[in-house]
């Protein structure tokens, strides 16, 4: 064989090398009764049970069609359905109560169907943190970086693990106004790691920590293509990184795309995350990112291609 | 004295650099050009910006506003930065070509209208005869669903009425806008308004509003103020699609648009 032959030995994993990041090697990710290896990238199934929520919303608002829909993800790849009952953008107030009515029931319903399937509930609250780990949510998706300090402490009771995310100064379910910063993603950093440290010291497992710059969150769309831009920042530290980018206003705003026409984008902004080494995906569109995640970690060496044998016969 | 002043809104998208490929709103863009063309038109002797900020401070005038803080894709290079409020004026009279001298003064967002209106008076002395004013401000951003801050009843009579008192040069009634209400409804300009009262001093300005309107839900006011006495007969000038003219030589110098928030 020549040299070029020789270059690629099938089989042979992390013979396709990627340039070592620098910093704190990725770990274990524990979630529920799983453990995921860094390689593994990992879908977020959105399944919001809200009626007003910005993507089409209502659309899982009845319980049939949210199970519905639950089967529908799983069976596409989904690795955690995550379940939230407030939307985050303002509008009509939704009291404690009302969000544990709306969460609490589907994920006992979720839990009987898939015993092993891992359930994150979207909640900034601690009460409803209390109740859906209660009815045996694994991990607390909290996309409002901690507004509740006492979320930390709940994940830590249960062994449930947490999301630590970045919002600026924003409160929960308010808008960007006139955002500034003088180094967002440094501010991303000092927030999200410093939330990371605080869910040790409340007793969150250290391998069910997970960090989210929680793009456009306190970020208008050029500090969000910021934070995706140098999101290898973020996977240095040696957290697990989660992004939630699917169908956002950010993916809108660059290509002047309307809500419905977002997917491209969307999946290009995942594979850009999935190659400066971001591990969760929080998304919509299931079987689209899971190929979008496949065709990176391939690359990346991390999978073995389907079944290769053009140029091979 | 204070011979003429400008008001214009200071939202981070005026900076064209900032919206990437479409240039929005260019009308606002037009009609705060204008306005600011008119302000420094005749070589005043001092130009005085005035606008929110977090706190009260005078900045040097030689700073500029750092859009980088909005897009970090804008990097330029460090140089000392502005409060947007007062960075865009600045940004503003450099697109006029005003090269004089200028006053930056920052009005702490949360600053009681007396101060407000002391911080004017003493502003108009310290500056002199000749001296006119760029005030940055913007009505509530709480004005439908979608705005940044969300629907507050309130927030469309409150612009209402700030429209109609700037529409009648009505000093007096800036100056009692009620700082708790104007907070609570996200209304930026209230501080620099009561500033602009206090400098103004007595006498009622001729008055036009060039563009109010509020395209994304937050309300955007421009405007000019000239003092009574000093306006050329039969000046037409006016951004946008303005009709009439000055009327009337001494008293009260009216002018009445038909301009309304949408």
């Amino acid at each position: 064989m020549d040299d070029r032959a020789q270059a690629v030995a099938p089989g042979a994993p992390g013979t396709l090398r990627t340039p070592p990041a620098p910093g704190v090697p990725q770990g274990p990710l524990h979630l529920g009764r799983t453990e995921f290896a860094p390689g593994q990238l990992l879908i977020m199934a959105i399944v919001n049970r809200t009626p007003d929520s910005f993507y089409r919303p209502g659309i899982t608002w009845d319980e049939g069609a949210a199970l519905e829909r639950v089967h529908t993800v799983v069976a596409e790849g989904a690795d955690i359905v995550d379940i939230g009952g407030v939307p985050a953008k303002p509008g009509a107030d939704v009291p404690v109560q009302e969000e544990i009515r709306r969460t609490v029931p589907f994920i006992r319903t979720v839990r009987e169907a898939y015993p092993d399937v891992v359930i994150s509930v979207d909640t900034w609250r601690s009460e409803v943190g209390r109740a859906v780990c209660e009815a045996g949510a694994d991990l607390l998706n909290d996309s409002w970086s901690g507004f509740d300090p006492r979320l930390a402490e709940v994940a830590g009771e249960f062994g449930a693990a947490l999301v630590c995310s970045h919002a600026g100064s924003q409160t929960p379910r308010t808008r960007p106004f006139r955002v500034a910063y003088a180094d967002v993603m440094a501010d991303v950093l000092d927030r999200t790691l410093a939330l990371a440290d605080r869910a040790l010291r409340a007793g969150v497992d250290r391998r069910r920590i997970i960090i989210d710059p929680a793009h456009d969150f306190g970020k208008n769309t050029w500090h969000s293509l910021e934070v995706s831009r140098r999101l290898n920042e973020m996977t240095a530290s040696g957290w697990p990184v989660l992004i939630s980018v699917s169908n956002k206003d950010f993916v809108g705003e660059t290509l002047g795309a309307d809500l419905e026409d977002r997917l491209a984008g969307t999946l290009a902004v995942t594979a850009v995350g999935a190659w400066l080494g971001a591990r969760i995906f929080r998304a919509h569109n299931i079987a689209e990112t899971r190929q979008a995640l496949n065709m990176v970690a391939a690359i990346k060496g991390d999978l073995q291609p389907a079944r290769t044998i053009r140029g091979l016969t | 004295m204070i011979a003429r002043a400008v008001l214009c809104p200071y939202p981070p998208l005026l900076a064209r650099e900032l919206t990437g490929r479409d240039a929005v709103v260019p009308e606002l863009h037009a009609a705060c050009a204008e306005a600011v063309a008119w302000l420094v038109r005749d070589a005043p002797g001092r130009v005085i910006v005035v606008g929110p900020a977090p706190s009260t401070a005078d900045w040097d005038p030689g700073a500029r506003l750092d859009l980088s803080a909005f897009a970090p894709a804008l990097k330029d290079g460090g140089k000392p930065d502005l409060p947007l409020s007062v960075g865009l004026g600045a940004l503003l009279l450099d697109q006029a070509g005003y090269v004089g001298p200028r006053i930056v003064q920052a009005v702490g967002e949360r600053e009681p209208a007396a101060r407000c209106m002391r911080l004017g008076v003493s502003l108009a002395a310290a500056a002199g005869n000749g001296a006119v004013m760029l005030v940055l401000g913007d009505g509530s951003a709480r004005r439908s669903v979608s705005a940044p801050g969300h629907l507050d009843e309130r927030a469309v009579p409150f612009d209402d009425a700030v429209q109609r008192a700037v529409r009648d040069g009505d000093l007096a009634a800036l100056a009692g806008l009620d700082p708790g209400l104007a907070h609570d409804l996200m209304v930026t300009g209230r501080p620099a308004w009561q500033v602009l009262a206090g400098a103004w001093g007595p006498g009622r300005p001729a008055a036009e509003v060039l563009y109010a309107d509020a395209p994304f839900g937050v309300a955007y006011l421009v405007a000019r103020f000239e003092a009574a006495g000093r306006e050329r007969g039969g000046d037409q000038r006016g951004a946008v699609s303005v009709s009439g003219g000055w009327s009337g030589a001494a008293g009260v110098q009216r002018w009445s648009r038909r301009a309304s928030f949408q």
